[in-house]
């Protein structure tokens, strides 16, 4: 690395952007290998129980029995905890190193939409996989299941990406919050956020605006409604940004 | 010369806590500095406040000539390493290595695998797993090979052995010397660090005690040895830092003392023996009581 020592100062934080995005993927297993193993066993699972119903059941067996399946949603909630816990085990390592936090967070986003990527494309092939051997020979829909079966496979890697890049920076503001703060913030965080969102269930009930919400996610398409996260995905990443900017390194 | 490091006026609170307070000094290029001081003196809190880590109440850090939070021109030519560095639970000792040459940009990996092979660093080991003296080698390796301009070392060999201490002064000096910089070095073993140090900087209770060449420091204070009365008598009215009576015969640690004076002690009767940077900073720092109790 000795040759780039006299490069200008732009190539230093390029330089130290991607060392952050190294330094993630120092390790691959937390962030790539183990959710896709996870997510491989859960299908596995899921195909010995249709198949099990498939043997009891014979002829029995509606067509669309399979269509409902929530094994995937295991990847968003896992997502929240990697990008939550990425940052809290990197961030005083990589700054405590002498890297900016500016460089951190930009190589640190920077993985988390490479991430967000890899598994939205990965999934939307699995997909089609999925739809080409008939449900894997079982007619289940386990990557693209229920409202997500009749869309094209680009909107499905659209959508997947979508929501995990929602879960990878509201993991990140989770993060930063006990950075900052540490745990008692954490705490009053999600008691904040709890009592904010029951507040509003409070307020669309008084209001009788409920047909007006349940009208918007029928009027609009899953496509649709997937893009509508990234003002929210934004919002996220600058707070964890804003917070990040006045954040110290432990030890 | 110019100055690497130029600190005004700088407080670092943390609510009451005074952690540092109002210090002011700088670094020449080329030094190596001692910063010594007792166990929460604010050495680490002042390491942190230099690299734009940690954030000033009040008061003027320049690096470089600039200041250092989220500086990448400042942070770039500038290396921090501690003994309580955090690493990512997954980390192994080659984790850090290769993290550390991605990072700085005269990383030599010659060298530190030299290095690892003389400290005998295991790199395959999970760093939660190492002993304390291990995890100090690789913070030393990443030290000693970032080649940084300024190299910050903050109880760099914390839980070292004898010999991998002596190996430490060694590789420091001898690297020091193919390749200057500017080093600052924060330790608790202040006689073995002393032959090393060209200034010394002592911080108590987040105050900066002592600024000065580490030469001039050394030839600045001295013990007078011999009868209590006699020492009592060539005591009186000087700077006394230290005092010590066994039976009969004291010993008195004195400042500021002139050729004159040290001739008029050995004239008295009494032992001019010279102090050493230890035992000087431990009665500058142990408290303006202890003295007083220990004469009385």
């Amino acid at each position: 690395m000795t040759a780039v020592a006299d490069a200008p100062a732009a190539h230093q934080t390029g330089r130290r952007i991607l060392a952050t995005m190294r330094v993630h993927a120092a390790n691959p297993w937390t962030i790539i290998f183990t959710p896709w193993i996870v997510l491989f066993t859960i299908l596995a699972l899921n195909l010995l129980i249709w198949l099990s119903i498939v043997l009891a059941a014979g002829d029995n067996v509606d067509d669309d029995a399979f269509v409902a399946n929530g094994g995937i949603a295991y990847l968003f909630v896992y997502m929240i905890v990697v990008a939550a816990q990425a940052m809290n085990q990197t961030f005083s390592f990589v700054v405590g190193m002498g890297t900016t936090r500016r460089d951190y967070f930009l190589g640190t986003a920077a993985i988390f939409v490479a991430l967000s990527l890899q598994f939205g494309v990965g999934i939307a092939i699995l997909a089609g996989i999925e739809r080409a051997t008939g449900g894997w020979g079982a007619g289940g829909q386990f990557f693209a299941p229920a409202f997500l079966a009749d869309l094209p496979l680009w909107e499905i890697a659209v959508i997947y990406t979508m929501i995990l890049l929602l879960m990878f920076f509201l993991g990140s503001a989770v993060a930063v919050v006990y950075l900052r703060w540490g745990p008692p913030a954490l705490v009053m965080f999600f008691a904040a956020l709890g009592l904010s969102l029951a507040g509003t269930a409070v307020l669309l009930s008084l209001n009788g605006a409920w047909p007006t919400v349940g009208r918007f996610f029928t009027q609009h398409s899953v496509l649709e409604l997937s893009l509508y996260t990234l003002p929210v995905t934004v919002a996220c990443a600058i707070v964890a940004w804003l917070l990040m900017r006045r954040s110290t390194p432990k030890g | 010369m110019t100055a690497v490091i130029e600190v005004a006026d700088l407080s670092r609170h943390y609510g009451k806590v005074r952690a540092v307070e109002n210090v002011s000094f700088s670094v020449e290029e080329g030094a190596i500095c001692g910063l010594l001081g007792r166990n929460g003196a604010g050495k680490t809190t002042l390491m942190r406040l230099v690299t734009g880590q940690e954030f000033a109440t009040t008061g003027d850090i320049r690096v470089f000539g600039e200041n250092p939070v989220e500086n990448a021109d400042v942070l770039g030519r500038t290396c921090f390493v501690r003994e309580s560095q955090v690493y990512p639970d997954n980390f192994r000792g080659k984790h850090v290595l290769r993290a550390a040459s991605h990072l700085f940009p005269n990383w030599d990996a010659e060298y530190a695998e030299r290095l690892v092979e003389d400290f005998r660093t295991p790199l395959n080991r999970p760093i939660k797993k190492l002993s304390r003296g291990q995890r100090s080698s690789i913070g030393v390796i990443v030290g000693l090979a970032a080649r940084a301009e300024l190299t910050l070392l903050d109880e760099p060999y914390a839980g070292l052995d004898a010999v991998a201490r002596q190996l430490f002064y060694d590789h420091l000096l001898a690297d020091y010397s193919a390749n200057p910089r500017t080093i600052i070095l924060s330790t608790h073993l202040i006689d073995e660090a002393a032959r090393l140090l060209s200034q010394v900087l002592v911080i108590d209770a987040g105050e900066l005690l002592i600024d000065s060449d580490a030469d001039v420091l050394r030839g600045s204070a001295v013990t007078i040895v011999g009868g209590h009365a006699k020492v009592e008598a060539f005591a009186e009215g000087r700077d006394v830092l230290g005092w010590d009576s066994v039976g009969g015969i004291s010993s008195v640690t004195l400042t500021d003392l002139s050729d004159a004076d040290r001739a008029e002690a050995v004239k008295a009767g009494l032992d001019v023996a010279p102090v050493s940077l230890q035992q000087l900073i431990v009665s500058r720092t142990r408290g303006t009581n202890y003295s007083q109790e220990a004469r009385s």
